[in-house]
């Protein structure tokens, strides 16, 4: 993430040195604003869903919810805690729903649940993140409201298309970070046993 | 739209849900509500960091730049150039995309097939870098080893299956 953020800033800047310098700094702060702009309109999402989310679980649905989808998750994630594993659940359903950034709370409280204070990702946080990033929208409603607002003959066209579009990426994602998870920890086993191996012959010489 | 019945009717049984567990609805919303401070207060600053890089990405020219060099490998992908700068922006906001989409249906049409196309691009993908950003920033986790390589090939398989079944339908 600084790897990428940082050449992003020093490339667009340098970029603009050249072609546009004089609009250089106000498009930093036109940024800022636009973050701003974007973080009042999350608070209100945010504070709406919450406030829903504690009702779904002071009720006790979560807990449902996550029976339901603990097969998959269980699959998924490995071994979660039940509270990591609510999160999950409630995350993977607003998801489906497409209800957009509703579904930011319940990741940050799952990826905050499966935190051990370390620097590297886990392979559940990992998990999660692919699982989001590859979209389980299954009515894209944002993009057919666009339509129907650019005056599109056939707004629901694109349902079939997404679909097949949101499968492809989540299916190879859910794969590769399955396969990535397992070489890691193969690459991890064979780091030890050569240390180990290494060691031993120490050993004996002291010996 | 049937889709738009979906959200209200789920909150209704909800509450009725609540009613009938002799739950306090109401104190419950309170509650939850009052958390999304600290949720916006600790997302706040990475968002302001990545809407930085975003608008220099696409103010500066480097997405148009980036689109070009990398137009020879979307070719191969079967991609039109057409949508390469959708695709660019798409990893970093989901807002930014949704305005280049807009741009395309204007350009070429709603019902194009690029327009299709980007549609089902956009919605079957998610703005990875924004996305990393906001779901960690309550952690130390600096570190996503193959989280992010993973999440942009599955995005860019997605993207070629969109391009493709746009063209059969």
């Amino acid at each position: 993430m600084n790897a990428v953020w940082i050449s992003f800033m020093i490339v667009g800047l340098g970029i603009m040195l050249f072609n546009n310098v004089d609009i250089a700094f106000s498009t930093i702060l036109t940024g800022s604003e636009k973050a701003i702009s974007l973080a009042l309109k999350l608070w209100a999402i945010y504070a709406v869903w919450l406030g829903i989310l504690k009702i779904v679980e002071d009720t006790g649905l979560n807990n449902k919810i996550a029976k339901l989808l603990s097969p998959i998750i269980n699959k998924l994630f490995g071994k979660t805690n039940p509270e990591v594993k609510n999160q999950i659940a409630v995350n993977l359903t607003s998801n489906m729903l497409g209800m957009g950034n509703a579904c930011t709370p319940s990741a940050i409280n799952a990826i905050n649940g499966m935190d051990k204070g370390s620097d590297v990702a886990t392979a559940g946080m990992l998990m999660l993140m692919i699982l989001n990033t590859s979209s389980l929208e299954i009515l894209p409603t944002t993009v057919i409201g666009l339509r129907v607002a650019a005056g599109s003959l056939n707004p629901n066209d694109i349902i079939f298309p997404t679909l097949i579009a949101t499968t492809v990426s989540t299916v190879s994602g859910v794969v590769m970070c399955k396969l990535c998870e397992k070489l890691k920890s193969k690459l991890k086993q064979r780091k030890n046993t050569t240390e180990l191996s290494k060691q031993t012959p120490v050993f004996k010489k002291v010996k | 739209m049937i889709s738009s019945y979906i959200i209200p009717i789920l909150i209704i049984l909800l509450i009725i849900y609540s009613v009938i567990k002799r739950k306090n609805a109401y104190s419950s919303f309170v509650y939850g509500a009052k958390t999304s401070f600290d949720l916006v207060l600790t997302s706040f600053p990475y968002i302001v960091a990545i809407f930085i890089a975003i608008e220099l990405f696409s103010v500066s020219g480097l997405s148009t730049i980036m689109g070009k060099l990398l137009a020879p490998l979307f070719n191969i992908l079967g991609i039109p150039t057409e949508l390469s700068e959708l695709i660019l922006l798409k990893p970093f906001s989901g807002c930014g995309s949704l305005a280049v989409l807009e741009n395309i249906f204007s350009t070429y049409g709603v019902d194009s097939y690029l327009a299709r196309a980007g549609c089902a691009i956009v919605g079957s993908s998610e703005a990875i870098f924004y996305i990393t950003a906001v779901y960690f920033s309550g952690t130390k986790v600096k570190k996503f080893s193959y989280g992010i390589p993973v999440a942009i090939i599955s995005n860019l398989l997605g993207v070629v299956a969109a391009c493709l079944i746009c063209k059969v339908i």
